[in-house]
């Protein structure tokens, strides 16, 4: 048994190190601007994942397209864009007794996932009320905006909702590691 | 320049008789691309469905991801990706500095040479060492690209050129050692190649 198991984490120590490979491959492709040859590797890179049962990690999985697997690159393949005028359903600051007349418009699957995500930030907000009352004060004044990432080979789309609920963002205490101000702006403010 | 008129001028300069190629000249304001006239109205509701999905095969040759261009990629390009290359046999044949190709009765060797054929090419430099066809013979160049039947090698001449592989030999050389490698049991898909189990014994065919 432990013999077998050892031959097995043997082959897939060879197949993790091709997909490595294979993953910057097509990074360095699409740095180059080879764009078909970086989809290809991306491609060939995903394939071999899936013929040898194993996954990449999610944070590389997401960052080849969805549809071509260019390895999407902000700056160099695509740019960071906001999308434009929210739509007036997600405005609206408490949408879940309105979401059956507003959610005719739009596909069942959406109006499903609004369903299950807003219950759960209303008991988070309930758990926290004493420690952060002011936070959806705040939310509800900023529109949420989303932003996306256009693929440039096949035309998709990526994109993530832009809220200060998340973990990467200014207003959440745990993401700022240190504040660093020039003194002409201070003496500006 | 714009990648898609390069597309264009290779395709014009394909068409006219060899010899005359270096006379061509194509001023890339003359290019006009023709939209197409109509589209049904059924048509564009079924791919606006299938947009938010996977590529179907279908799309995906029209994008033109299963074809190279032969004539825009300097073989400098490739080069960086040839050093990562190195490094990956490096990690997936477990070579040291100064290792040696274990010999047949080496205890190793079976294990090596089953490694041997799950070696990913992209990147490699090879050369055709003994072919069927005679004008194979002697082409070499870096691989990028690999299919089940065909390599492409792109050469010294910053040419892409299609290569059969069971008609081949290949020559392919790591640090001190140098590999022969003969096509016909190549003869499998990339993706597959990483699981697929080998024969013990295969006969070389020439």
């Amino acid at each position: 048994m432990s013999k077998d198991n050892k031959k097995k984490l043997l082959a897939q120590r060879h197949v993790s190190s091709r997909m490595n490979f294979l993953f910057q491959a097509s990074n360095l492709m699409a740095e180059g601007h080879r764009t078909k040859l970086a989809a290809y590797y991306g491609k060939l890179c995903r394939n071999v994942g899936t013929k040898a049962v194993m996954h990449m990690a999610p944070a590389l999985k997401r960052s080849l397209c969805k549809r071509c697997s260019l390895p999407l690159l902000p700056g160099v393949n695509t740019e960071l864009q906001v999308a434009e005028a929210p739509k007036e359903v997600a405005v609206t600051p408490f949408p879940q007794k309105e979401a059956p007349s507003n959610g005719g418009a739009k596909t069942k699957k959406k109006r499903h996932r609004r369903q299950r995500k807003k219950p759960k930030r209303r008991s988070e907000n309930g758990d926290t009320g004493n420690n952060r009352e002011p936070q959806p004060e705040i939310h509800n004044e900023t529109e949420p905006i989303s932003l996306y990432l256009k693929c440039s080979l096949c035309h998709s789309q990526r994109s993530f909702p832009a809220d200060n609920q998340r973990d990467c963002w200014l207003e959440q205490s745990q993401s700022v590691v240190q504040v660093v101000s020039l003194p002409g702006e201070n003496g500006q403010r | 320049m714009d990648p898609t008129t390069n597309d264009y001028k290779e395709f014009v300069t394909d068409l006219v008789i060899p010899h005359q190629r270096m006379n061509v000249n194509i001023n890339p304001d003359h290019i006009t691309m023709l939209e197409g006239t109509k589209i049904k109205k059924q048509h564009s509701r079924k791919r606006r469905a299938h947009k938010s999905g996977v590529l179907s095969r279908k799309e995906y040759a029209k994008l033109g991801l299963n074809t190279l261009p032969t004539k825009q990629m300097k073989y400098e390009e490739a080069l960086p990706l040839h050093n990562l290359w190195k490094g990956y046999v490096r990690e997936h044949l477990e070579l040291r500095e100064g290792a040696e190709v274990p010999e047949v009765h080496d205890p190793r060797y079976d294990e090596f040479s089953r490694q041997l054929v799950k070696l990913d090419l992209h990147g490699a430099k090879l050369k055709v060492v003994q072919s069927k066809c005679r004008t194979l013979e002697d082409l070499d160049g870096i691989c990028v690209m690999d299919t089940k039947n065909v390599l492409k090698l792109l050469g010294k001449d910053h040419r892409l050129r299609t290569i059969p592989k069971s008609e081949c030999v290949f020559g392919m050389k790591v640090g001190n050692m140098q590999f022969t490698i003969f096509g016909k049991h190549l003869n499998i898909r990339p993706a597959e190649r990483s699981v697929k189990k080998i024969k013990n014994f295969v006969e070389p065919f020439m």
